[in-house]
């Protein structure tokens, strides 16, 4: 098994890129998000842009959930569900970040700008 | 009028036979995630293409896809045009890697920067055709270390093969050395 001066070049190039990978492409940048789509039982899928801070009462079955926005991250303020579970979540600020309040049937998701499918199926 | 095939058409068809079986038996191991396998394939490119040539390696290694593909039932379905667009991308890369001065690459080697290829080239093309969804991205660097992992083994596979071959007397694979 003999290895050639440019066989142990080639490896170390290749081993040397392995870390970059990662670190390149696991910062988190998964996409900038843009703006939050809620949906609700019921009501008309809304959407909200994350640039504006704000705080908006959804109502669902069992009540009003508090959305919060603030620097361009979402989350759940408050909800009159049962497990808290949506708050649980705390902020949402990626792309395709999710969040929903079962109970309350509330539902969040982060869209980027650049979103062309939902899903591709064969 | 009649094609007579010649003694690298008889040995084209034969090392891409040896391909095909591998490679179908291959598609029937389960993967630990979708995109990774072994490529155990390659072992066969890898070795012809230093034993007899990039152009015979780039014929078994397009032929092992296509016929592979009818076999399967994949032909010009998603698999097959990820699967032909990762040959391709390792295929042009290897062109390359025989290009290098010197003493130039060993098996080991060239299988390792065949699978990069192959790898980011088929990731390529499912990003831009199929899924093009950022967080796809998050499974590139285990992708990509899946291939240099597996991409070092087919080349010492293709190694030992070569010796192998090299020492056989010529009359006991008489097809494969023609």
């Amino acid at each position: 098994m003999s290895l050639t001066r440019a066989d142990w070049i080639v490896l170390i190039c290749l081993l040397a890129v392995q870390p970059w990978l990662y670190t390149h492409f696991w910062n988190g940048h998964s996409g900038v998000a843009d703006h939050a789509v809620i949906t609700a039982l019921g009501q008309d899928t809304q959407e909200l842009s994350l640039r504006h801070d704000q705080q908006i009462n959804i109502s669902g079955p069992l009540g009003d959930s508090l959305l919060e926005i603030q620097g361009g991250r979402l989350r759940f303020r408050d909800s009159p569900c049962h497990g808290k579970q949506c708050i649980h979540s705390g902020w949402l600020s990626h792309a395709g970040d999710f969040a929903a309040c079962l109970p309350n049937r509330v539902s969040v998701t982060l869209v980027g700008a650049a979103t062309r499918y939902d899903a591709v199926n064969y | 009028m009649q094609l007579t095939p010649t003694a690298e058409d008889h040995r084209i068809a034969w090392l891409a036979a040896l391909a095909i079986v591998i490679h179908i038996a291959e598609s029937a191991l389960p993967s630990p995630l979708p995109g990774i396998k072994p490529g155990l394939a390659n072992v066969v490119t890898v070795a012809v293409l230093v034993r007899y040539g990039w152009r015979t390696a780039a014929w078994v290694a397009l032929l092992r896809v296509l016929v592979g593909s009818l076999l399967l039932g994949t032909f010009l379905s998603p698999t097959f045009i990820l699967s032909a667009g990762g040959a391709l991308s390792s295929i042009i890369m290897l062109g390359l890697a025989r290009r290098l001065p010197g003493r130039g690459l060993g098996p080991i080697g060239y299988s390792a920067l065949a699978a990069q290829a192959h790898m980011a080239g088929q990731f390529g093309l499912a990003y831009a055709l199929f899924i093009p969804h950022i967080a796809l991205l998050n499974l590139l660097p285990i992708l990509m270390s899946a291939a240099l992992l597996f991409g070092v083994l087919s080349g010492i596979i293709a190694a030992t093969m070569l010796k192998g071959l090299a020492t056989a007397t010529p009359g006991s694979n008489a097809q494969l050395l023609h």
